[in-house]
């Protein structure tokens, strides 16, 4: 049988990453931050500091995007008979990765998506989170190919898999029903935001597009090193491109290393930072953003590893952790990122992520 | 233009499981190659091996003998 094969195996993950593409430009021309549509990390950060997990004044909203991925992922999920309740698979070293992934995404400045909307802002500070991203995924496929796994999931109770989405919810209500329980920033990025349906309707459209084509940031490079399967990958590439594109359209491209939005020049530590995250995402089989999307099918692993990420954000603000974006003031450019407690924390990252790929190697007696 | 072709698909709960088929069937001189997990079998982005699907028989053998836990066997075209 010949048939052309092209449209069948890419056609979906492309239209989820020009949709993901678009609903960021769309975001962003709505009022959230430049070059932030979305940031899986960004957001959960956020909403860590909505409901009070961290003092940051500057990033505390609870963000209707979260919930929406969440809330779409499962709606697919349930349409498409794929929700499946399921745990079990080391809940506690996935809450530790969550923590140190967010950590290392903090320390850049954005989740890895956040880094593809940045390199199609023209921002190339973020080339160093890039070349970081994929030294950490090499390190983590390193790790797969020597047998390193968390174990299987197992079939739970439907309650345990509508756990995460429950909670989104609940957190929705809160938003909409009782703001004055939240924080809100007054300055800074989180007082940029998009009307909240806007925000709601893009997060499940990126929701239910993500869970149907099985986008991932970290899968899509896994498997091009792994088994140059080159599918996920093209999802990430429609998001390049259709943001670079209408940063284009819209005169909002700026090729330059200085005063990016939201984003710092110290480039050892944003190599660093990303090498963190991708390492923790190969680690976590997904990246953040599919983490989102497999605690929507009903993953309660996934739903700890995202609980994981909101505690890390809100470790990573109590304990300057998190980087600082250069700024420019009175003629002087201020070079940002993170300082030494950051800096230490990166490095811890480092040997837990160690610890945890080397205990969850197989035994001499395993295949 | 590439060529669909019926394959026996073999899913797995885990990447470290599709790995251990690989390492098992090179040894055995089975064909095969990993494969990114087709969406029809399973919503995890994670690998399968794709075989002929001949060799069902001898896989199910094979890593049941050597104790690979399988997610399934599907006749795909992939």
């Amino acid at each position: 049988m010949k048939e052309n094969t092209w449209f069948r195996r890419y056609g979906l993950i492309v239209l989820t990453g020009v949709v993901v593409g678009v609903a960021a430009l769309l975001l962003t021309a709505s009022g959230n931050p430049k070059n932030m549509g979305f940031c899986i990390a960004c957001f959960e950060r956020d909403i860590a500091g909505a409901l009070g997990f961290h003092s940051a004044g500057k990033v505390q909203y609870l963000r209707p995007e979260i919930v929406g991925i969440v809330l779409g992922a499962a709606v697919s999920a349930f349409a498409f008979r794929e929700f499946k309740a399921r745990a079990g698979s080391c809940p506690a070293s996935r809450f530790v990765l969550g923590l140190f992934v967010m950590i290392g995404a903090l320390a850049f400045l954005g989740c890895p998506l956040r880094m593809v909307i940045r390199l199609g802002g023209g921002d190339l500070t973020a080339v160093a989170g890039l070349l970081g991203f994929l030294a950490g995924i090499l390190v983590g496929v390193v790790f797969l190919k020597k047998g390193f796994t968390l174990g299987r999931a197992y079939p739970v109770k439907l309650g345990e898999g509508l756990a995460l989405p429950a909670v989104m919810v609940g957190l929705l209500a809160l938003l909409l029903l009782a703001p004055g329980l939240l924080k809100f920033s007054e300055e800074g990025p989180g007082s940029m935001r998009a009307f909240w349906a806007v925000s709601l309707a893009a997060g499940l459209a990126v929701g239910f597009l993500a869970q149907r084509s099985r986008l991932c940031m970290a899968g899509g490079l896994r498997d091009a090193f792994l088994i140059r399967d080159f599918t996920l990958l093209a999802g990430f590439l429609a998001i390049w491109i259709t943001i670079t594109i209408g940063n284009l359209l819209q005169g909002n491209y700026n090729l330059s290393l200085l005063s990016q939005p939201v984003a710092h020049s110290q480039h050892l530590w944003s190599f660093l930072g990303m090498a963190l995250a991708g390492w923790g995402s190969i680690l976590l089989g997904g990246c953040p953003l599919r983490q989102l999307i497999l605690a929507g099918e009903g993953n309660g692993d996934a739903a700890v590893t995202v609980l994981g990420m909101v505690v890390g954000a809100a470790v990573a603000h109590n304990f300057g952790l998190a980087g600082n974006p250069d700024s420019a003031a009175d003629g002087v450019y201020t070079v940002g990122g993170i300082g030494t407690a950051g800096m230490v924390a990166v490095v811890i990252g480092f040997a837990v992520l160690l610890a945890v790929s080397l205990l969850h190697l197989p035994g001499k007696e395993e295949v | 233009m590439r060529q669909r072709r019926l394959r026996c698909v073999v899913s797995f709960h885990t990447t470290a499981g599709a790995m251990a088929a690989e390492r098992l069937c090179r040894k055995e001189g089975l064909e095969g190659k990993l494969i990114s997990v087709p969406r029809s079998v399973t919503s995890d982005c994670g690998l399968a091996w794709s075989a002929p699907p001949e060799l069902r028989e001898s896989l199910e053998a094979l890593l049941g003998s050597a104790g690979v836990e399988t997610a399934g066997f599907h006749e795909l075209l992939v």
